[in-house]
């Protein structure tokens, strides 16, 4: 399927319009939140509560009997929830790290839900198919409620998000600053975190327990990479979200057998390596670059500092020497002095050189500099 | 220096988990000084201005703020917290952070408008880092990450400044700077309340002292108590080592 | 008991010793969330390993996707090193990214691939007995069996041999450095054998049971103990009861052996998590309410002692001025009361003798934190027990 076709799908074709719009939306969701995640240092727990939501959906079903997708998505939140705060207890209450209970929460939840699912599979009620969908997730099975049900809890999100924009700022940098200033830090903590529950919960039907903390993390950290802002990050964050869910979707529905959950988090890991190496300000790249730049000036400078301290002894600023003398610096080579004649700092007459008016001056600067940092 | 009391503490003990850290401490601060609280690591300086602040939960005691307690007085307190509490590498500016002075003022929900960002821009000018104000905050050396911290707290306009080692790891520059604006403080009638590690700069920066190691050792003015037998029972038999560092 | 039962049982306790030792090192060196992330990451591995040999427990298989492990972490500390992220969202990046490139492969491949991606995370432990280990056609048992049997030989040498070297590492990394056992070597050394017990192991059990089974038992016997000999043995211990009640659990429920294991698991840290004698929740908390009882005794004694004006000293400052709600400040008096620390005297309460002495010793154990002098206290103070 080539790409002109595909878009002529994605607006008559009902399914795949929904899938994308489902899986749009949740990348947009989940990578605003994310963001919040990511700053707080809580990047594993999306991973632990998407695991610790499993036992709520099998439970939900077991108790209503329903494939009802929102009552098995609030069984899924109260058991994240649940997660949530007994990681909290295990590390304030005992001496395990957060690593421990992260991955103790996680493991346990997660097993004791698959005890329940199979469980219930082997039960006589024929209505339990479609359970393990959770596991990896079948953007397939979205439907127009499922995505209506998303863009409801986004909008409540978003609003809450522009809302408490403030306190979840002053919160996520500086906790201790903001109860002096007589915010009521638990409430906002709670808030933030329901909605990081929430979040997870909603994205476990389309990419499942296993790589919801990607969807969590992947845009956050890659829209963290181009920006200083925090605004700037969470905007972006849903950008790089929606653009992977949509992308994602668009090339599994065009290839044969690619389940939607592990396409778009790929296209996500992808948002993120490019944005590690390419970020102008934080990239890895750009990062070597000015390393090298960095130091090939050092050299330029140290070379120009040493020629002052020559040139300083005489009367006549300009009276030419012998580059042999330059052999004994170190940091001298026959590039650096061609790139100070570039720069008209030094003259350079046969086996002779001299500096410059100007190049006295850059050196005379650099050397103040130094002696001031010095001091 | 007024006779009224700023900061009165009152049997105020705090333990954390397991251990004690601060025991039955009577304190009265005056309006209008600038005091120095000094004692070994572990003393329980930093639980002391955090508890006072109602960051941390003392099992007993009390705090008054001029006569009432905290939760009332927020208005009129600041506090500038150690700079290693927090990840410089948030995504925010230099004056996004000085903003967030005016948070306290504004309450829940409304936002900073010019009024509050003009604030901002004058605490910056003041602790003269107006030139970094759109600077991303991991791209500030530490002494001036220290003074955007303090310049937060002055957007808050207070009566009574707390602050939580401002001179650790800055540079020369900065700590003259800092003093500087806590005299001025002083001068204008504040009382500024400054956990300090280095016991040589006590007689020159400060004019009062606090001498704590789990139990109040000493109080008062910096020429009546700053002497050897108070250090001695404050450091013990580690107080040589101490000045050294 | 059928052979197979019995056969399904002894692997399980194999894998779950062979998890808990190195598990008890990642829980201690704070890695626990490394070995979930290795369990995920190791698919890419497997995936190729079985392209190339066709069987899900060749050498070969193992060998590269432990190989895939320990890029794993190679890639979570490069990326950690750059800055450009927090420690942790490291390992949430990496793991999913290389989970899905396995399950892409998987998927395009699905026609030669007689993989499942849920057998995979979850394990068929019921099946096990079925791949028989055959030495020149005769039957020496199931495959897994022996696989898990050898990573475990293995691991116990290793635990043998370099105990002590683990032992510094973990606690004292300097030291470790100082004394010349290189503190990379152990990691790296460590991070290999988890991800070989990883994929020896999760075939039988399925990935995220490899992850219950290396950090709940460990947790649960730190919960218990701070000796790590100790530790090692009870985390064997806890292993191998949840493996073989599991089993019968999911006997009687007719339900996942690896979902009824973790369940067991979960119990037993739960049990622990409220009961154990120390760190157990119920202790916490009724230490803590001790606590602040003796604590506030201990600072009525010194506030008697500090003040000696009456006005401080009248009974019903205690109410009005200590500001004491958390404890009632009657239970704080009887308890001085009934210890003859203090005698009152027309509403003024003033220390006995015993009370004087007891509470400067207090106040030299408080400043100088030293145990030495209070050894006859701790009996009376839970205080000094922490």
């Amino acid at each position: 399927m080539d790409i002109t076709e595909y878009i002529k799908l994605v607006f008559t074709d009902y399914t795949l319009r929904t899938i994308t719009l489902g899986t749009a939306i949740l990348g947009a969701v989940t990578g605003m939140l994310g963001s919040f995640a990511v700053l707080r240092k809580q990047s594993l727990l999306g991973d632990a509560i998407s695991h610790a939501a499993l036992p709520g959906i099998a439970i939900a079903f077991l108790i209503t009997g329903a494939k009802d997708g929102n009552i098995l998505l609030l069984g899924a939140l109260v058991s994240g929830l649940i997660g949530t705060f007994w990681i909290r207890g295990i590390i304030s209450k005992t001496h395990l790290k957060s690593d421990t209970a992260l991955g103790l929460i996680l493991s346990l939840f997660f097993g004791f839900g698959m005890l329940l699912i199979t469980f219930i599979q082997k039960q006589p009620n024929a209505n339990q198919a479609g359970l393990d969908k959770y596991l990896f997730g079948q953007a397939a099975t979205l439907v127009e409620r499922d995505v209506w049900m998303m863009a409801l809890v986004t909008g409540i999100c978003l609003f809450v998000l522009l809302l408490f924009w403030k306190e979840f700022k002053i919160l996520l940098f500086d906790a201790d600053y903001t109860k002096t200033l007589g915010f009521n830090t638990k409430f906002i903590d709670i808030l933030i975190t329901t909605f990081i529950v929430l979040a997870i919960v909603l994205g476990l039907q389309t990419v499942g327990v296993v790589l919801m903390s990607a969807m969590l993390l992947a845009p956050a950290a890659a829209a963290r990479q181009w920006t200083n802002s925090l605004s700037v990050m969470v905007f972006l964050a849903a950008i790089f979200g929606a653009f992977s869910g949509v992308v994602g979707t668009a090339i599994s529905a065009s290839e044969n057998n690619l389940s939607t959950g592990p396409v778009i988090v790929l296209v996500a890991g992808v948002f993120v390596i490019f944005s590690f190496i390419f970020s102008p300000s934080r990239g890895l790249l750009f990062k070597q670059i000015r390393f090298i730049r960095n130091r090939r000036d050092l050299q330029l400078q140290k070379t120009l500092s040493f020629m002052f301290h020559i040139a300083e002894t005489h009367e006549n600023i300009g009276h030419p020497h012998a580059i042999k003398i330059l052999n004994n610096f170190q940091g001298f080579t026959k590039g650096s002095l061609q790139k100070l004649v570039q720069k008209n700092y030094v003259k350079i007459h046969g086996a002779m050189w001299s500096l410059t008016e100007e190049g006295f001056k850059t050196a005379a600067n650099l050397y103040n500099q130094q002696t001031q940092k010095n001091e | 220096m007024s006779d009224k009391i700023a900061v009165k503490v009152d049997d105020l003990t705090v333990a954390y988990n397991y251990k004690p850290v601060l025991w039955d401490i009577d304190l009265e601060i005056p309006e209008g000084v600038l005091m120095a609280i000094v004692g070994p690591n572990g003393a329980g300086k930093s639980t002391l201005i955090k508890s006072i602040l109602g960051i941390l939960k003392p099992i007993a005691g009390s705090v008054e703020i001029f006569g009432k307690p905290y939760a009332k007085q927020r208005q009129i307190v600041a506090y500038v917290p150690q700079k290693g509490s927090v990840d410089w590498d948030f995504p925010t500016t230099a004056l996004d952070v000085v903003i967030m002075g005016t948070y306290g003022s504004l309450g829940w929900i409304k936002r900073p408008r010019q009024k509050e960002k003009k604030a901002a821009l004058e605490a910056l000018e003041k602790v003269g880092m107006l030139p970094f104000k759109n600077r991303q905050i991991s791209q500030l050396s530490g002494g001036q990450q220290q003074r955007i911290f303090l310049a937060r707290a002055l957007v808050q306009n207070a009566s009574i400044y707390f602050m939580d080692e401002p001179f650790q790891g800055v540079d020369a520059t900065t700590e003259i700077a800092i003093i500087n604006i806590l005299k001025e403080l002083r001068k204008a009638g504040k009382t500024v309340i400054v956990v300090h590690h280095d016991l040589q700069t006590v007689p020159e920066y400060f004019d009062w002292v606090t001498f704590l190691n789990v139990k109040k050792i000493a109080t008062g003015p910096v020429k009546d108590i700053f002497n050897d037998d108070n250090l001695t029972k404050t450091y013990g038999i580690n107080y040589k080592v101490s000045i050294q560092e | 008991m059928s052979s197979a039962q019995i056969e399904i049982q002894l692997i399980a306790s194999l894998v779950a010793i062979a998890c808990a030792i190195p598990g008890t090192f990642l829980v201690l060196r704070k890695m626990a969330m490394i070995s979930d992330a290795i369990s995920h990451s190791i698919l890419p591995g497997i995936v190729i390993g079985f392209f190339i040999t066709q069987d899900l427990n060749s050498p070969l298989l193992i060998f590269l996707a432990a190989l895939t492990g320990i890029i794993t972490v190679v890639l979570v500390e490069y990326i950690q090193k750059t800055g450009l992220v927090k420690e942790d969202t490291a390992i949430g990046l990496v793991f999913p990214i290389l989970f899905s490139i396995g399950v892409i492969m998987i998927a395009k491949n699905a026609n030669d691939v007689h993989l499942d991606v849920d057998a995979v995370l979850l394990g068929e432990l019921a099946f096990a007995p079925f791949d028989r280990m055959l030495v020149y056609g005769v039957d020496v048992g199931p495959k897994s069996l022996w696989i898990i049997g050898t990573i475990l030989l293995i691991t116990v040498a290793l635990l043998i041999a370099f105990f002590k070297e683990l032992k510094v590492s973990t606690f004292d990394a300097g030291l470790a450095a100082s004394l010349g056992f290189s503190p990379a070597i152990i990691h790296y050394g460590l991070m290999a054998v988890s991800s070989v017990t990883t994929v020896g192991a999760f075939d039988a059990v399925g990935a995220i049971l490899v992850v219950a089974l290396m950090i709940s038992p460990a947790a649960t016997a730190y919960l218990l103990t701070n000796n790590l000999k100790r530790m090692l043995v009870y985390a064997v211990c806890f292993g191998v009861i949840s493996a073989i009640s599991g089993y019968w659990l999911a006997h009687f429920l007719d339900a996942s052996i690896a979902g009824s294991i973790t369940t067991m698991l979960g119990v037993f840290f739960l049990g622990v998590y409220l009961f154990a004698p120390n760190k157990g929740i119920i202790a916490v908390m009724y230490r803590e309410k001790q606590q602040r009882i003796e604590v506030s005794l201990l600072t009525f004694l010194l506030h008697l002692k500090n003040h000696k004006e009456k006005s401080e000293r009248h009974v019903n400052h205690l109410n009005e001025h200590i500001n004491w709600q958390k404890v009632r400040s009657k239970t704080v008096l009887d308890l001085a009361l009934k210890n003859n620390m203090i005698y009152i005297d027309k509403h003024i309460v003033s220390l006995t003798e015993k009370g004087e002495g007891f509470t400067s010793k207090a106040i030299t154990y408080i400043i100088t934190n030293k145990d030495a002098q209070i050894e006859d206290m701790k009996d009376d103070f839970f205080l000094f027990r922490g």
